[in-house]
């Protein structure tokens, strides 16, 4: 399966909020939608899952429109909400049958799921008595009761604590292995690094990044290289680098340990080795730079936020 | 609108295992039902030799002048307890101190005082005993001129016997419960539909709405929640009102037939009243669906719900005032419209002259309203899924509804 989502537009009461979103994701992959806040993943997200009309644009599942009541999907929204005077397993099943299982159907995926998520043993309790963690892994089961081939998560991550984020991640990386579709919205990198293999990158509504994650780190961290040396601190080893190495590298950036250099045009990683033992410097590391996805992210971002308000 | 099925069933059960919905339903209908049985087990209304002194009322009589005959203050008042005073001033203490319920002072044949402590809106007890007096002056007239007063009596307040053939309706028979009924559709109408807007507010303020319209269409859930709202309160209905009337057929002769003006209903009226009030509650319960669409607070419901409740307080007191004029222009016009056809067609064919072909015509209207304010509603709680904060004005989402892209 492939799920298209092309060029959208969405408005708000004469404000465009979405100035023409195109991604693309196939069965077997993650791909995660990245943003800051307000920048229109959820949105995008909402139109995909047909709560919301666009103004233009169309969604297309293996090239033909995408109607996600007609298609086993399963969508875990960002505004969680379930029916708290309901006990978990009621409320499972009739989300089961309303998106086409059998009754007994329902009532196996739905023992199946709150086993997988650890949460069984609250089947006939009613869910507003159970903890917020408890009431969230309820609401992952919700999602994947039917066992949809489609799996739509706006922040999932939000609000777990570190060993529920570790049962979602598990759960995830089931899903990829299982074939199944994986689209998710989130803002925290790390999650998204972990299985994500395709990025969109949303910012003020349009797609700044987008493509198989690896590919992109590997473009980001092109003739770029990682130093720090013993004994020098990164401001005196930024010092170092514009005395001497000015002719081969600049300065790009650093991270908490290291330096970011760029090799200018004509330079090579072994000359500039040279240069640095001809100099004298003590190196402690040397080697390709490989950038964090935050790093990614907040490169995108920042540029064109400053963009943004140079525009 | 193949998850219909589902969801009326989820939502019935909802009703069904709301223990307060229960817990009266029962209690109600046992309560009801057990009042039907109470005569036949107390023989309450069976024997007249069985009448309880107690309840009698006491009245004060005080004839210094001897005027009226005390066997005839017997015959006029039969189940009335008549004390003789021996003053003016005794009658006036009897009355002061409850003793007696009324008390009269005759001062001449052609005059009297009346005591009565609170006097009541239906206080016949002077009028009874001003046709005491001119029935003793009468008497005493024909004594006084050698006539035999029964055989003058007679002539003039001669027996006549009529047989009543009513070739169309009797409003007076159907009138009582014609407004039972109307009183309780309005109840039901008020009461559930509150209960479906609440529902439907909920799910917005719980945020599963956003988890329920991507899992089915907003048409089957507004439906499915309405259709349960009926089927709850047909049941409730049913099995109270079915059950008071039952019991009361079976214990009729023991009532001496004394509620037949209320719970003797025709079968043709109660059909009607079927058709016509599960109609209104289903025009209804879709309006309240919408209003309730409206808000994403319970508490805001009455915002938007205020304005339907205004149009069925308009019908319900239109349809009573005019509930004696069943075939003026009024209740006619009332009558094919779908806010008012409910209870203005069902009193036209219970009370007045109606054709077949105009309760099919205000049926038809009724039922094609159902079907669009059905359809508008669902579009509008589509369009108002996520629409959270203030409430929305019912004229822009029914505009939303019929606007293109």
């Amino acid at each position: 399966m492939r799920l298209e989502v092309k060029d959208i537009t969405k408005s708000f009461e004469e404000k465009e909020v979405l100035h023409g979103i195109s991604f693309s994701v196939e069965s077997g992959r993650a791909l995660g939608l990245l943003g800051r806040n307000g920048a229109g993943k959820t949105t995008t997200i909402r139109i995909l899952m047909d709560i919301f009309r666009p103004n233009s644009g169309e969604v297309l599942l293996d090239g033909k429109p995408f109607a996600p009541a007609a298609q086993a999907i399963g969508y875990l929204p960002e505004e969680r909400g379930l029916y708290p005077k309901k006990t978990v397993l009621e409320q499972m099943i009739y989300l089961g049958r309303l998106r086409g299982l059998s009754k007994k159907q329902a009532e196996e995926n739905s023992a199946r799921w709150l086993a997988r998520l650890g949460v069984e043993e609250y089947a006939k309790r009613k869910l507003e008595t159970l903890s917020k963690g408890n009431q969230q892994k309820v609401q992952l089961a919700s999602t994947l009761v039917s066992d949809p081939e489609i799996v739509v998560l706006d922040e999932p991550f939000s609000g777990l604590d570190p060993v529920n984020s570790q049962i979602l991640k598990d759960v995830i990386r089931e899903l990829i292995a299982e074939n199944k579709l994986v689209i998710f919205s989130s803002h925290q990198m790390s999650y998204v690094e972990e299985f994500c293999e395709d990025i969109a990158i949303v910012n003020f509504g349009e797609i700044v990044l987008k493509g198989d994650l690896r590919d992109i780190k590997k473009r980001y961290g092109q003739n770029r290289l990682i130093l720090s040396a013993d004994g020098y601190s990164l401001d005196q080893l930024t010092g170092f680098c514009k005395d001497h190495l000015s002719e081969l590298v600049t300065v790009d950036g650093q991270t908490r340990d290291y330096l970011i250099l760029g090799l200018k045009e004509g330079a090579s990683r072994r000359g500039l080795l040279e240069q640095l033992l001809a100099d004298g410097l003590p190196i402690e590391h040397f080697g390709t730079y490989e950038p964090s996805l935050n790093d990614i992210f907040v490169s995108c971002v920042g540029e064109e936020q400053e963009n943004g308000g140079a525009a | 609108m193949k998850n219909f099925p589902t969801i009326l069933g989820f939502e019935l059960r909802n009703y069904f295992k709301n223990k307060s919905y229960m817990i009266l339903t029962i209690l109600i209908g046992v309560l009801a039902i057990a009042a039907m049985f109470l005569p036949r087990f107390f023989n309450l209304f069976g024997d007249d030799s069985g009448e309880d002194s107690e309840s009698q009322d006491t009245y004060a009589v005080y004839d210094e002048s001897g005027v009226i005959p005390q066997d005839l203050i017997a015959s006029f008042f039969p189940d009335t307890e008549i004390r003789t005073a021996a003053s003016a001033d005794e009658v006036r203490s009897l009355v002061e101190t409850s003793e007696a319920a009324a008390g009269f002072v005759v001062t001449s044949p052609t005059e009297y005082q009346y005591y009565v402590f609170n006097k009541t809106m239906g206080d016949s007890a002077g009028m009874a005993f001003t046709s005491l007096m001119q029935t003793a002056s009468f008497m005493k007239y024909c004594s006084d001129n050698g006539l035999n007063f029964t055989e003058v009596q007679q002539q003039m307040t001669p027996a006549i016997t009529y047989t009543e053939n009513i070739l169309g309706k009797d409003s007076g028979e159907n009138f009582w419960y014609c407004y039972g009924l109307v009183i309780l559709v309005f109840m039901l109408i008020i009461l559930y539909g509150v209960m479906i807007a609440t529902s439907i507010t909920q799910e917005k303020s719980n945020r599963s709405i956003e988890v329920l319209v991507t899992s089915t269409n907003t048409t089957s859930l507004l439906f499915g929640k309405v259709i349960a709202g009926a089927l709850a309160s047909l049941f409730q209905v049913g099995f109270v009102l079915g059950g008071v009337l039952l019991s009361y057929e079976i214990n009729r002769s023991f009532w001496g037939g004394r509620l037949d003006f209320i719970l003797h209903i025709p079968g043709e009226v109660l059909i009607t009243f079927a058709l016509f009030g599960l109609g209104g509650f289903l025009f209804y319960a879709f309006l309240y669906g919408m209003m309730g669409a409206l808000v994403s607070k319970t508490e805001d419901i009455n915002k938007t719900a205020g304005n339907v409740q205004m149009l069925i307080m308009v019908v319900y007191f239109l349809v009573l005032f005019q509930i004696q004029n069943p075939d003026g222009i009024i209740m006619k016009v009332a009558s094919f419209l779908p806010f008012s056809s409910y209870s203005a067609m069902f009193v036209r064919i219970a009370m007045g002259s109606v054709t077949m072909v105009e309760v099919v015509i205000a049926f038809g209207i009724l039922v094609l309203s159902i079907l669009g304010v059905g359809y508008i509603g669902a579009k509008v709680y589509r369009n108002s899924t996520l629409r959270y904060g203030n409430p929305l004005k019912l004229r822009h989402a029914v505009k939303g509804v019929f606007r293109k892209g």
